[in-house]
């Protein structure tokens, strides 16, 4: 695609997004908003997972730390600002101490490959939900409290369709910048061949350390943001095995690794769970596994992988038929 | 000293059953190199198969540990030779993941479908019957179950050592190509130690059903715990999981005991992240590793 082409119809769909919750009504609203939160941890989880291909099975600890160090710095050191300027501090907090944590554990953890990495990742976010849960300053067990930030006058469902979709846009910028530079290649390198990469003089170390704790960061955002949308909540309301699961299904079915796979994931399981099956509930593990099987049995890139090679076929045979 | 020692002994019998849960699992892993998510769901299968034939037909849990094993036997002969077969001959070894992950989710839900989100047990007769050891107190039905324990991890280590089939299955694990050029089917062996290993989880499902209370959702806990065993005992035989197993059962009741019961699961991950840093083939190492 011609770049003035890809800016103008970015710029369209943002527009057409950015009056969307006019049209929508309340509950509608809410699906858009969860769909632009979850993308967004899917696309944050992909930095990690999918261009450095360390999959991480724990990255709701990050939500879970995010959304803590939020409230617990509202409740012990006090508010600044009122309405969403009161956000601020607290964000950059959970932004801070996310990616502070990440880069503590990133070095041990990333010594592990493959699915040790994996199993350690989910290994951390128990231990770190079981210590919110335990350790009685946390107060997970009980549970914190975030004041809303929601100006008067405005709902608070498109609030936070506004927030969602600030830092999925966020995320998805974060991602295109990583994609098109040398980190993302860095990043691709060692996914093919880290071994490789390294003797090549790429600083694999580094790089995936960076990778890790920008990921971590941006969950924490995402967590800290969820923390405020639902306003109370306990440790079993963010450290939750189902969003780290989503985040890999998501980015698996659109296409790990690709700049709109985890999106088009995203939107595609969402639309199946949310929208098709909202009155299944007990069969939605059912339903989300058949797809995540039949995933890689019949497309193992995703859905943007089998489209890139159907396209690819296609052309070959044009170019067959050419004398 | 008594509570330490009473503590120990508890830790010692689950450990036991962590060892029976874990080894088919870690067979798997040694021989085909696959981390199978599905486990878990074949040990809560077996529980759940023990449950409705003591209910239903009345038939003990240790004698029912013989018709599980056959049927998930053939369950996991047929799972290894089409979705796992196919998984790994079209994407990856790490699309397997994957796919027994999905798996494992279609079944939990089935499972929760079939006999309801309810935390279930069994409970036969003899099971509140307690023997005293000196002045320490163990339940019967866990002595039993430990011992059951031991022989089926015995006889396992037998035809692994022994047997022609044993054999077989050693020489696809250490190295596929030489060992289909001799004249073994390495596909067929492989299903055969996917059987194998699902047979060994259910019958570890029936005994734990008589130990502990049990559910669908409990299966990822067992899938767990299976690969922490591996990790500390080490891939791919019946010694390293009962090393593994026995040392998980340690952990788990001196923590209960000493730290606080609710950190149980803290503390094994922990010692699970700090053994993968220290030593990541395990205490005994991987009986297959050297030529890999």
């Amino acid at each position: 695609m011609k770049k003035p082409l890809a800016i103008l119809i970015g710029i369209v769909v943002l527009a057409v997004l950015a009056l969307l919750p006019l049209w929508l009504g309340p509950f509608y609203t809410r699906v858009v908003q969860f769909f632009f939160f979850s993308a967004a941890l899917a696309l944050s989880w992909n930095i990690l997972g999918g261009f450095a291909g360390y999959w991480s099975f724990g990255h709701t600890a990050f939500i879970g730390i995010g959304a803590f160090s939020a409230a617990l710095f509202g409740m012990n050191v006090g508010t600044f600002g009122t309405g969403p300027v009161s956000m601020i501090v607290p964000l950059l907090v959970a932004g801070l101490v996310c990616g502070l944590f990440a880069a503590v554990i990133a070095y041990p953890t990333l010594r592990l490959r493959g699915i040790y990495f994996a199993i350690v990742m989910l290994g951390v976010s128990q231990v770190v939900s079981e210590l919110v849960n335990n350790i009685s300053w946390f107060q997970g067990g009980v549970g914190v409290f975030l004041t809303s930030p929601v100006p008067s006058g405005v709902a608070p469902e498109d609030f936070y369709y506004y927030m969602f979709g600030g830092l999925l846009l966020l995320a998805f910028l974060i991602t295109l910048l990583i994609k098109h530079t040398r980190f993302g290649y860095a990043l691709l390198a060692i996914r093919e061949d880290e071994d490789t990469a390294m003797m090549l003089g790429v600083a694999t170390e580094r790089y995936k350390i960076l990778a890790f704790v920008l990921s971590a960061v941006l969950v924490g955002l995402l967590g800290a943001v969820y923390g405020y949308s639902v306003g109370y909540f306990t440790t079993y309301t963010v450290f939750r095995l189902d969003f780290s699961l989503n985040m890999i299904v998501f980015c698996l079915i659109g296409g790990i690794g690709t700049l709109f796979g985890p999106i088009i994931g995203t939107a595609v399981m969402l639309f199946i769970t949310q929208v098709l099956l909202s009155r299944f509930l007990d069969i939605h593990l059912l339903i989300t596994g058949l797809i995540v099987v039949a995933i890689i049995l019949l497309m193992p890139g995703g859905i943007l992988g089998a489209l890139s090679r159907s396209r690819r076929s296609s052309l070959a045979r044009k170019a067959e038929v050419q004398p | 000293m008594m509570l330490f020692l009473q503590t120990t002994l508890n830790g010692l019998v689950l450990g036991g059953l962590y060892s029976l849960a874990a080894v088919g699992f870690s067979l798997i892993f040694g021989v085909m190199g696959i981390v199978n998510l599905t486990h878990g769901v074949f040990v809560v299968a077996g529980a759940y198969g023990a449950l409705l034939l003591f209910r239903h037909l009345g038939i003990d849990p240790f004698i029912a540990i013989i018709p599980i094993g056959i049927v998930l036997f053939a369950i996991g002969y047929a799972y290894q030779r089409t979705i796992i077969h196919w998984a790994i001959s079209r994407a990856s070894l790490v699309a397997s993941l994957v796919v027994t992950f999905g798996v494992a989710m279609i079944l939990r839900n089935l499972m929760q479908l079939a006999f309801g989100p309810d935390v279930q047990t069994i409970t036969p007769s003899y099971s509140f019957t307690s023997i005293a050891l000196g002045p320490l107190q163990i339940d019967l039905v866990r002595l039993v179950a430990l011992g059951a324990s031991l022989i089926l991890l015995l006889v396992l280590a037998l035809v692994l050592a022994r047997t022609q089939f044993g054999r077989a299955v050693r020489a696809t694990a250490q190295q596929p190509l030489a060992a289909e050029l001799s004249g073994l089917s390495v596909q067929r062996l492989h299903g055969l130690t996917f059987g194998l290993s699902a047979a060994l989880a259910g019958a570890s499902g029936a005994i734990i059903g008589i130990v502990q209370p049990f559910s669908a959702a409990s299966e990822v806990a067992w899938t767990l715990n299976a690969f922490i065993v591996v990790v500390l005992g080490g891939i791919g035989s019946p010694a390293g999981a009962l090393v593994g197993g026995l040392l998980l059962g340690l952990i788990n009741a001196y923590t209960a005991q000493y730290v606080g019961p609710s950190l149980t699961t803290a503390m094994m991950f922990l010692v699970l992240v700090l053994m993968l840093l220290v030593r990541p083939q395990g205490l005994l190492g991987n009986s297959f590793g050297e030529s890999r």
